[in-house]
């Protein structure tokens, strides 16, 4: 039934010349592929409805081929009815799937912001990270060397020795020049005294031998 | 290439382009090969991508150094310098731009050329190699006008502080002396061999790696790798590390050094060895970060090996180039 239809369909195309018949009518065939059921259900219900009208029945057979032609219109109104709640689900999911999309293609940008914040982050990290090594680099050849405030205590120690050594050195040099000054005047005096005694003990003798002289004329 | 010369075969040197994308390394056969980074990386990268796209002889001898400028690539090997210009080589053409030689006193032997940096004040080369000096070269006119004498054997690596526009040059003769590059004249020299902390007299006082981030300095060779505070000249960590560098850089909060052993040393300001992450040379020579480029952030090492290896996270080796 479906081929004749599909057959049908492509006489009437070809005659009318349209290029994607195939297309249209492949398409046609699978969404339409139940379609044949209610299809033939609604030409058999025409049919019937004015086979019913025409011809003669009798009252029961009437009455039985209405009930007949009603029960196949419900049918028919059941099948719509199925279908358009089909569309309606079908564009529900549509709505629902692009929801979906925009969310997850959202989430994409976050992330991708995500990702180059952390990697400045991470220079960011790598940059402190060697300014501390080279802190922790220079700290270590600094205390090598010994504290400040150690060599100035010692510094301030040695200078205070080296005044006291040096007053004392002063006190002595002073004592030694009074020293020798003494002693210079006590030598000069001696030396004066032996000269005076000698002088007199000249002048003794000059005397004596001035007297002997005399008594000896 | 045979067998044998592969087995034998040592890379000396690296530079990236200056627009990052390709690798040019120099081997011991005097030879330059160029490779394709944005290749090598690409998802589809397959075994043909890990070769160069250029292998040419470059010098007679060994090219120990090799330097990029925004334009060019130059590089340097027994006595004399060529520059081979980036677009040409991209290209696939193998002709020089120019080689010089810098004048050198006996015109008997020609010493090699070890190291080369660029002076970007200035705009001028700075060489160093074996005969003792520093020859500045200007870049613009191709003189070289000053030669910086003080060394007394030969000059194994050069750096350059660009804050205060000083030299630093490190030899065989164990000492670092930095010179100011305005006035030519030497400023300090120290002997790293003399302080006790850093000293291993059973490799020697050769200094064969110099690295430079404004006030602190790394040097290491025949002495251990040790970190230096420039303005007190003083050593402030030594790196336990059992063989000599060859070559140390300063990268965000580590230090990264290659040298004798099959890796690459990840180390802290502070002195402790952080990694050391293993590579497929049995000893390394040359280590470059390509910086420039930042899709084509590697960093290659090479050395006793025709292979390169290439790191893309700096953890791991991620696959190597070859020769």
């Amino acid at each position: 039934m479906s081929i004749k239809f599909f057959r049908i369909v492509q006489c009437a195309f070809w005659r009318m010349g349209s290029v994607t018949d195939d297309e249209v009518i492949r398409k046609r065939l699978l969404i339409d592929g139940d379609g044949a059921g209610d299809d033939r259900r609604i030409n058999v219900l025409m049919k019937s409805f004015t086979k019913w009208c025409h011809s003669n029945f009798s009252p029961e057979e009437g009455f039985s081929q209405y009930q007949r032609m009603l029960t196949s219109l419900a049918q028919c109104e059941f099948s719509m009815g199925k279908t358009l709640l089909v569309y309606d689900m079908n564009l529900k999911e549509m709505e629902n799937y692009e929801a979906i999309y925009a969310d997850i293609e959202r989430s994409i940008t976050s992330a991708h912001e995500k990702i180059a914040e952390c990697k400045k982050e991470i220079q960011r990290a790598k940059r402190i990270r060697k300014n501390r090594q080279e802190y922790d680099a220079l700290a270590r050849v600094i205390k090598q060397h010994p504290d400040r405030h150690e060599t100035l205590k010692q510094l301030e120690a040695l200078d205070r020795e080296l005044q006291q050594l040096s007053h004392i050195k002063e006190n002595v040099e002073d004592k030694l020049e009074l020293r020798k000054k003494q002693f210079h005047v006590l030598l000069t005096t001696i030396q004066e005294l032996q000269q005076t005694l000698e002088n007199d003990e000249k002048m003794e003798s000059d005397d004596t031998q001035e007297s002997s002289m005399e008594n000896g004329d | 290439m045979g067998p044998v010369e592969l087995l034998h075969m040592s890379v000396f040197s690296q530079s990236f382009s200056p627009c990052g994308r390709f690798l040019a390394a120099g081997n011991n056969y005097g030879e330059i090969a160029v490779f394709s980074l944005s290749a090598a990386l690409s998802p589809d990268a397959s075994e043909g991508s890990q070769k160069p796209i250029l292998n040419f002889t470059a010098h007679d001898g060994p090219v120990f150094t090799l330097l990029s400028t925004d334009t060019h690539l130059l590089s340097a090997g027994n006595g004399e310098i060529s520059a081979w210009s980036w677009a040409e080589l991209i290209k696939k053409s193998t002709k020089a731009a120019w080689t010089r030689k810098p004048s050198y006193e006996t015109s008997l032997e020609i010493p090699e050329i070890n190291a080369m940096i660029i002076n970007p004040k200035d705009n001028s080369l700075i060489v160093g190699g074996g005969d003792n000096n520093i020859h500045i070269m200007d870049m613009e006119t191709g003189i070289f006008k000053s030669v910086l004498k003080g060394h007394t054997d030969y000059i194994h690596c050069l750096c350059f502080k660009e804050r205060e526009g000083e030299i630093l040059s490190g030899g065989e003769d164990g000492a670092v002396r930095i010179w100011d590059s305005r006035t030519n004249r030497p400023v300090h020299c120290i002997e790293v061999f003399r302080y006790e902390e850093c000293a291993r007299p059973q490799f020697g006082k050769w200094i064969s790696c110099l690295a430079t981030d404004s006030d602190w300095m790394l040097c290491g060779g025949g002495p251990s790798l040790s970190l230096w505070h420039l303005r007190s000249m003083s050593p402030t960590s030594v790196f336990p590390l059992p063989g000599c560098q060859r070559e140390a850089v300063f990268h965000q909060d580590l230090i990264m050094s290659v040298g004798e052993g099959p890796y690459v040393s990840h180390c802290l300001h502070g002195g402790t060895v952080k990694a050391q992450i293993p590579c497929t040379p049995s000893s390394l020579n040359t280590l470059a970060l390509n910086l420039k480029n930042t899709e084509h952030r590697v960093m290659t090492v090479g050395g006793s090996s025709h292979q390169i290896d290439v790191f893309t996270n700096f953890s791991y080796r991620a696959f190597s180039l070859s020769f």
